[in-house]
């Protein structure tokens, strides 16, 4: 679902990404770890079009992210570390504008309830300003926003970043569940925890080079941690 | 989509304190601007017309006097204030709406064109169209300054750019919603005082009221239009919504306040203006000029009324002293005015980094409040003088020459009053206006498209460089 095809990016002269290839099959969650710097969320911003490749190739479900930014927009959901939305508006109608905006139609209130209870947010939060919301919330708000879209690939760039560990675990809840519907879902995270308690592939990135990748069953906690702490030192 | 945008937008704008008041404000305002003005013009036009009546009905019940007396003593005529004054006076505040009609001089006219050349430079008076011009623009502004560089700050462009939304409907959803905003501002006021003017007129004027109005409508519409998109553009272009309000609010104090004043100036250096002792001066010579010439080569004397021409010869050397003067009044009065036109229409082209020098030009054109239609008017009035100029000269050489030196024991009566006709002057219709004012709708359309040339490019950009 989403493939990246020896991917190269460079900004000026910095190397951001070097010859990145990997491939996030539906149902996978693939979780991205590396030190600040290493190029994950180049690599995020460049399936979402935000940015160009330099060499190498992004698809979306066998559709090229640079020739067709709108069909692979279509097929894609993100959720930043900070999901922003409008402070002035509610819950539910930031739910109803994204929404609107990515699939073409405006939902029905109730439709929208279900979607933000679907994400876990409480029923009587739906209609309070989002400037009152916690960050947690606001993620929330994302999924829903994503479930809206019925999107096939989910891009998180830390998502779980500043989250209390119970807000964090429902969290990680809620992407194994979206996996579980066939979603592609790609994530960075600096959380080792996270990502084997949560991912089915891991890819550790160091200087913009994806130096490894490996299935989440086949390695434990401490494994990871000595092969990323490895990985950094070297 | 764009829609959707401008709803969310509008929303978010309606929900934030810094509108509700201003469009109070504004609101107030304009109500108060078109109640007072309404009142005042329906009291001006009544008091103008009893005025004229009264004046008319003297000369008619004058008795029987002799016909110059009667001409020196002539009659008052008035301008009638057109009914889209009360959106915007123009120049009818600055300039004379008096014309006394008396014999041998334009000059006694109380417009007083000397004076008119600063007059045309004062502008700013409360009125609902200057409301529009001034305080809609900084409305926008102030409402719309972060549409662009507030989401980029929020971090909700970056989530819009996910969604794949393009910078054109973008563009065209925020636009929508700050329009949303400054139209509902001004239209609810001018439909009701266009209702309600349109309504007190006789029905064969209303239809010209309306094609007036259509016209205003295009001209304002381009002209917020125009700040619509500029702050839309400089939101996107500037790094921060701080230096967005800055930027525009510096564009708005020097493009409204400054600018209007500076072209006045300017204008008036590179189409200068007599003084009015000079411009007296200087016709009070032409005339003489003229009708010594004249009587020179009519009656073969050397000087104006000279002893020996016989009394019996003064209607005929009334006549010709007269139209001696003619040809000078309208020389000089034409070059003085045409200069009051050149001015204008140099103020047009300054406002191409100006707009609302564009906008006030056309307004005023066609609200009928222009120095074209106050031309028009004061060339039917000097057209009245001179009806009862001849009247009174042809009954002169018709009758006192026949007295010889009875000359001015010679009275006229009634008879005689009664073949001057009423003034009556026909305020000129909206084709007058468009004529005059076409280019400036064009010109208005032209930084419009520019505007929103602009603000694409810039939200384009602007979309490129969210990452």
């Amino acid at each position: 679902m989403l493939e990246a095809l020896a991917v190269k990016k460079q900004f000026g002269a910095k190397l951001a990404l070097d010859d990145v290839s990997l491939n996030v099959q539906p149902g996978d969650i693939y979780c991205l770890l590396g030190a600040n710097g290493a190029g994950k969320t180049t690599l995020i911003n460049l399936f979402l079009n935000f940015i160009q490749p330099t060499a190498g190739q992004l698809l979306i479900d066998k559709h090229d992210v640079t020739a067709q930014p709108l069909e692979t927009k279509r097929l894609l959901a993100y959720i930043p570390e900070q999901v922003n939305l409008y402070s002035q508006l509610s819950g539910v109608e930031n739910l109803a504008f994204f929404a609107t905006l990515a699939i073409g139609e405006e939902l029905p209130r109730e439709r929208l309830i279900e979607l933000l209870q679907a994400a876990g947010l409480p029923l009587q939060a739906a209609d309070d300003r989002v400037g009152t919301y916690s960050k947690g919330m606001r993620q929330k708000v994302g999924i829903a926003i994503a479930l809206a879209k019925n999107a096939k690939a989910l891009l998180l760039d830390e998502p779980t970043s500043g989250l209390d560990p119970s807000a964090a675990n429902e969290f990680s809840e809620l992407l194994v569940n979206a996996s579980r519907n066939g979603v592609a879902i790609l994530t960075t995270t600096h959380d080792l925890f996270h990502a084997k308690q949560t991912g089915t592939r891991i890819g550790i990135m160091r200087r913009g080079k994806l130096v490894q990748e490996l299935s989440s069953a086949d390695v434990s906690h401490a494994d990871l941690q000595a092969l990323y702490l490895e990985h950094m030192r070297a | 989509m764009i829609l959707t945008i401008a709803r969310k937008d509008f929303r978010e704008i309606i929900r934030d304190g810094r509108m509700l008041w201003a469009a109070a404000l504004i609101i107030i305002l304009s109500v108060v601007a078109m109640a007072s003005g309404s009142i005042r013009q329906s009291q001006i036009n009544s008091e103008r017309a009893a005025g004229q009546a009264l004046d008319y009905q003297a000369w008619l019940q004058q008795g029987e006097r002799h016909p110059h007396d009667a001409a020196e003593q002539g009659m008052h005529v008035f301008k009638p204030e057109p009914p889209l004054a009360v959106l915007d006076p123009g120049i009818e505040p600055f300039v004379g709406s008096t014309v006394w009609l008396q014999a041998h001089r334009q000059s006694e006219l109380k417009f007083r064109p000397a004076q008119d050349a600063t007059g045309l430079q004062r502008f700013g008076q409360l009125s609902p169209a200057w409301i529009v011009q001034v305080l809609v623009p900084l409305l926008i502004i102030v409402i719309g300054f972060g549409t662009i560089s507030g989401e980029r700050e929020r971090g909700t462009l970056r989530q819009l750019l996910s969604i794949g939304v393009p910078a054109r409907k973008l563009l065209l959803g925020k636009a929508l919603a700050l329009a949303a905003c400054a139209f509902a501002l001004v239209i609810p006021a001018w439909l009701v005082f266009s209702i309600v003017a349109v309504g007190r007129l006789p029905s064969t004027e209303r239809l010209d009221v309306v094609y007036r109005m259509a016209w205003l409508i295009a001209g304002y519409g381009l002209y917020l239009g125009f700040f619509v998109f500029l702050t839309i553009a400089v939101s996107a272009l500037v790094r921060s919504s701080r230096a967005a309000v800055v930027l525009l609010l510096g564009f708005w104090v020097a493009a409204t306040l400054i600018a209007p004043r500076t072209a006045s100036e300017v204008a008036n250096v590179v189409y200068p203006t007599p003084s009015r002792l000079d411009f007296n001066n200087h016709l009070s010579h032409d005339i003489s000029e003229a009708a010594g010439q004249a009587w020179k080569s009519t009656f073969n004397v050397d000087a104006q009324w000279d002893s020996s021409l016989p009394l019996s010869k003064w209607g005929a050397a009334l006549r010709v002293d007269d139209h001696a003067g003619y040809g000078v009044l309208d020389q000089t009065f034409g070059k003085l005015w045409d200069t009051f036109e050149h001015q204008q229409r140099f103020q047009q082209w300054v406002g191409l980094l100006a707009p609302v020098i564009t906008l006030r030009g056309f307004s005023m054109g066609l609200a009928g409040t222009d120095f074209a239609q106050h031309r028009d008017f004061s060339t039917a009035a000097e057209l009245q003088r001179r009806k009862i100029q001849d009247i009174v000269s042809d009954d002169l050489v018709a009758h006192a020459d026949t007295l010889g030196n009875a000359h001015f024991s010679y009275k006229a009566g009634a008879k005689l009053w009664a073949t001057v006709p009423e003034f009556k002057y026909q305020l000129p219709t909206v084709g007058f206006a468009a004529a005059r004012y076409w280019r400036d709708l064009l010109l208005l359309a032209v930084m419009f498209a520019a505007a929103a040339l602009l603000a694409h490019a810039a939200v384009s950009r602007s979309l490129k460089r969210v990452a």
